[in-house]
């Protein structure tokens, strides 16, 4: 990792983490689509100096994707890790992002590893590991409308240190936007007010709010060239709903907005 | 020929004094999708409605064609109040129609700025409105600059409209007619409106107080009309909601008969007839009623109020729903004697076979969108199964296991991968409360009835969506002698607009005899070939009959029965609509057995974690 990741912080989010951290815990991280999870977690690797070993759950994973399998070569069969065993074996951050779209069972092979044992049970080799030193289990999920299906088990959660993320404040976002994109701080204004606005009509008009993460690609757009208004109907109108009078509505603010 | 001339004559006039721009003109029901998410983004109330405003009498200077042809008196103009924001039902102001699709923009983000600052429009003074509506607009104009340029639009062509009446304006009225003008050009940079004789032309770019309502007398008068003609008036052409008060005409002297009743040659002597009511036709008073500023209702002479209500308690037999059946005798707990006397209540199952099929009503689509979103998640999937004998495809995973662990068996084993379609066995009965207490007010706007309505079909939304077997029922009971048990829609039935019908034609009567009610669920529900069977109880309050229902024995039964259901396999559980529920129903149901709702916005969050919870879909 040799770009450096930026990262503000919006409450005591890094102290926690820290502190998880050095006392072998592992995180989990509640928050929307958009609001700066995955990036949290990098900036703390980068921190704390760990590798980090990123895993997008979906609902095919299973749990030999996440602690390995058999392969075939040119000398006949061998295993190969899986990334949480590396994560294991090596020490380093094992993020599971978006957890719950994982299958049920593979969660549970998480639990020995998330409690006080530390270890990770292989069945197929019979192997038991003890996890490295430096290994830290993080996983996230957004426990909106999406995820609302697919609770994480009690079980599970309980196993974790938890944060809450939200969107940042909205001086802490046009921070943030100017930071990401290079845009000035004037237009980085306007497009959290009117992200603000579009965020009032979570729950009614759409089911998730404009995340910080769109505003970002919005002001990339802009900084690249294209006109504001544009980059906003792409950017904002398009991926936020596909109701062609709440679109309609939204494409009326960002003119109203500019 | 006087009709004829007279016609010709009204016609000629309406023409030279219409100052409505017909073909631009903006009706509110073509842009009530916009604005209702343009209200809520620009800070506007989530749960506020947005309906077409009547018009209102407003006194102001008239040119003598005005006055003849008696236009110009009333303008519909916006407010809102703590219910909804009340915009004119067509604008025509300009004769380009993006302005007048503009100025309701414009006024409804004008709406929202109102809410956000805490002023009560309704008791604003009218000087104090002049400058809060300068105040909104010009922090308005500020926070979102990309309507600077059509306000500036609209503003010129207002301003030359408004300069051709002042003609007529005496000085004073000029003063304030030109403090006007240059607030609207320049908002917030008029301090003070002058004072002048009558009122204003009104201002369409900005918002006007809440009318003001007379003193009125509270109704007493518990008849109400359900006659289906009323009902038919009740839709109105614009879709707008009319004032109205309520007078105190009730005579002291009424009721009495203060002769013999021999005198009484004939009933029709008796009967009070407004002989020019009875002729005029429904279609004139409709358009008389649009006429009127402020309807007044009467405590008195009701339609239909002459009729003598003979029978307070049971609907008579024609109007009421066709019984199924001699009726099906169940069991009752008796609570003192601790065992259950067979043969106790009689239930009788009904159908409601005149019911007409019937939409989704239109206040319940965007929530059933959204139910049957997230419902359409929990419709069984086709699903790889791994480790099979025979498949479609070789399982890799099998194939490497079986190929290194060489202690097991050489035969090759299970190493192909088959899709089946994962059928969740999974049967629900609704069942809902339909005893009188459910006719009681919620709020100002909803029955508690209508929130069980409500929330049947939007159950019934969700449930065809997530694929799963459902059927739906209502109860009530005149002692044990006739629980009263509605077939809404049962297992083997699709759920179509017939069922809708049915559910939307519920109506609220008698008494909560729910043991019987909940008995008869259980029997149906175990008939059922599912491995999962969830009985779901939507009610308004606790167990009451006349008769020793009430109390802790209707209570003890009801106990009972959900007891005998549990042994019965299936997952009881209670939605209910009374506050007070949890003083009882922890009793009934268990503490997880049950949820108190008192908003019908609620349901998509609360359904879909109640379905998952008791599904065990997460567990």
């Amino acid at each position: 990792m040799t770009q450096h990741c930026h990262y503000l912080s919006q409450d005591r989010e890094v102290e926690i983490f820290e502190h998880a951290a050095n006392n072998n815990l592992p995180v989990m991280i509640k928050g929307p689509t958009g609001c700066g999870k995955t990036r949290f977690v990098e900036y703390m690797a980068q921190k704390l100096n760990r590798a980090i070993y990123t895993i997008a759950c979906h609902d095919d994973l299973t749990a030999t994707d996440l602690v390995g399998r058999h392969l075939i070569g040119a000398q006949g069969t061998f295993w190969q890790d899986g990334p949480l065993t590396r994560a294991v074996r090596e020490g380093g951050i094992c993020y599971l992002d978006e957890v719950v779209e994982a299958r049920k069972d593979t969660t549970v092979v998480l639990h020995p590893l998330a409690d006080h044992r530390r270890i990770l049970p292989i069945e197929r080799t019979g192997e038991v590991l003890n996890a490295h030193p430096d290994f830290m289990l993080v996983i996230s999920y957004n426990p909106g409308y999406q995820n609302m299906l697919k609770g994480l088990k009690p079980s599970t959660r309980q196993r974790f240190v938890g944060l809450t993320f939200d969107y940042p404040e909205p001086q802490h976002e046009v921070v943030i936007i100017c930071q990401e994109s290079g845009i000035d701080k004037s237009l980085a204004t306007q497009l959290v007010s009117l992200a603000q606005a579009l965020r009032r009509l979570t729950d009614h008009d759409l089911e998730e709010a404009a995340s910080t993460r769109l505003l970002i690609y919005t002001a990339l757009m802009i900084k690249s060239g294209l006109e504001i208004k544009q980059a906003c109907y792409a950017c904002l109108a398009q991926p936020l709903t596909d109701d062609s009078q709440t679109q309609q509505a939204i494409e009326r603010l960002i003119d109203a907005s500019f | 020929m006087e009709e004829f001339v007279g016609e010709i004559w009204h016609k000629m006039l309406t023409r030279q004094v219409n100052t409505d721009c017909v073909q631009a003109s903006v009706e509110l029901t073509t842009l009530s999708q916009q604005l209702a998410p343009w209200y809520r983004a620009m800070g506007g109330g989530a749960a506020k409605v947005i309906e077409g405003a009547q018009p209102r009498k407003f006194n102001i200077q008239r040119r003598w064609l005005q006055r003849i042809a008696g236009s110009h008196k009333r303008f519909s103009v916006s407010w809102q109040d703590e219910r909804s924001l009340r915009l004119p039902t067509t604008i025509a102001l300009f004769s380009q129609s993006e302005l007048n699709e503009f100025v309701y923009f414009w006024l409804t983000a004008l709406a929202a700025y109102h809410c956000q600052t805490t002023i009560d429009l309704q008791q604003s003074l009218v000087n104090q409105w002049f400058i809060h509506n300068q105040n909104a607009s010009s922090e308005l104009l500020n926070s979102k600059p990309g309507l600077r340029q059509q306000y500036q639009n609209v503003v010129q062509a207002l301003l030359s409209q408004r300069q051709t009446i002042t003609g007529n304006l005496n000085p004073a009225q000029l003063t304030r007619e030109k403090a006007i003008q240059q607030a609207l050009i320049s908002p917030g940079s008029v301090s003070n409106l002058p004072l002048a004789p009558g009122d204003p032309l009104p201002v369409l770019l900005w918002l006007y107080p809440a009318p003001l309502h007379l003193v009125a007398v509270n109704s007493d008068d518990r008849l109400d009309d359900f006659g289906k003609s009323a009902a038919k008036q009740g839709v109105s052409r614009q879709q707008s909601r009319k004032t109205a008060q309520r007078i105190d005409d009730a005579k002291k002297t009424d009721g009495l008969l203060i002769f013999q009743l021999e005198s009484l040659f004939s009933w029709a002597e008796q009967v009070e007839l407004d002989r020019c009511q009875d002729e005029s036709l429904d279609e004139d008073v409709a358009s008389v009623a649009d006429d009127l500023d402020i309807i007044t209702l009467s405590r008195q002479r009701r339609a239909g109020a002459a009729k003598i209500k003979f029978d307070l308690d049971l609907p008579a037999a024609e109007q009421d729903d066709l019984p199924l059946g001699n009726g099906i005798k169940l069991p009752e707990w008796h609570y003192k004697k601790n065992q259950l006397v067979n043969h106790y209540c009689l239930l009788q199952p009904f159908l409601a076979d005149d019911a007409e099929p019937a939409q989704l009503p239109q206040h319940l689509k965007q929530i059933a969108q959204t139910l049957r979103k997230q419902f359409s998640c929990l419709k069984p999937q086709r699903q790889w199964l791994q480790r099979q004998p025979f498949g479609e495809e070789l399982d890799i995973d099998a194939w490497l296991d079986c190929l290194t662990q060489q202690t097991r068996s050489q035969e090759p084993q299970n190493v192909f991968k088959t899709r089946i379609a994962n059928s969740r066995q999974m049967a629900c009965l609704l069942l809902a409360d339909l005893s009188m207490s459910t006719d009681s007010a919620l709020n100002a706007q909803q029955k508690v009835i209508d929130v069980i309505r409500d929330t049947l079909l939007l159950f019934a939304e969700a449930l065809t969506s997530s694929g799963d077997q459902f059927a739906i029922y209502g109860f009530s009971s005149v002692k044990n002698k006739q629980v009263r048990y509605h077939l809404l829609k049962n297992f083997a039935e699709k759920y179509t607009e017939h069922a809708r019908g049915r559910i939307c034609a519920i109506k609220p009567g008698f008494y909560t005899r729910i043991g019987a009610a909940i008995r008869q669920s259980t029997n149906i529900l175990k008939l059922q070939q599912t491995e999962q069977k969830l009985l779901l109880i939507i009610s308004d309050g606790k167990p009451n009959d006349i008769d020793q229902y009430e109390g802790i024995y209707g209570i003890e039964d009801t106990r009972q029965a959900i007891l005998e259901a549990k042994q019965a396999g299936l997952q009881p559980f209670c939605v209910t609509i009374d506050e007070k529920g949890n003083d009882y129903l922890p009793y009934l149901f268990g503490e997880k057995g049950y949820a108190i709702i008192d908003d019908v916005t609620r349901l998509p969050t609360l359904l879909p974690k109640l379905y998952l919870n008791l599904t065990g879909i997460h567990a």
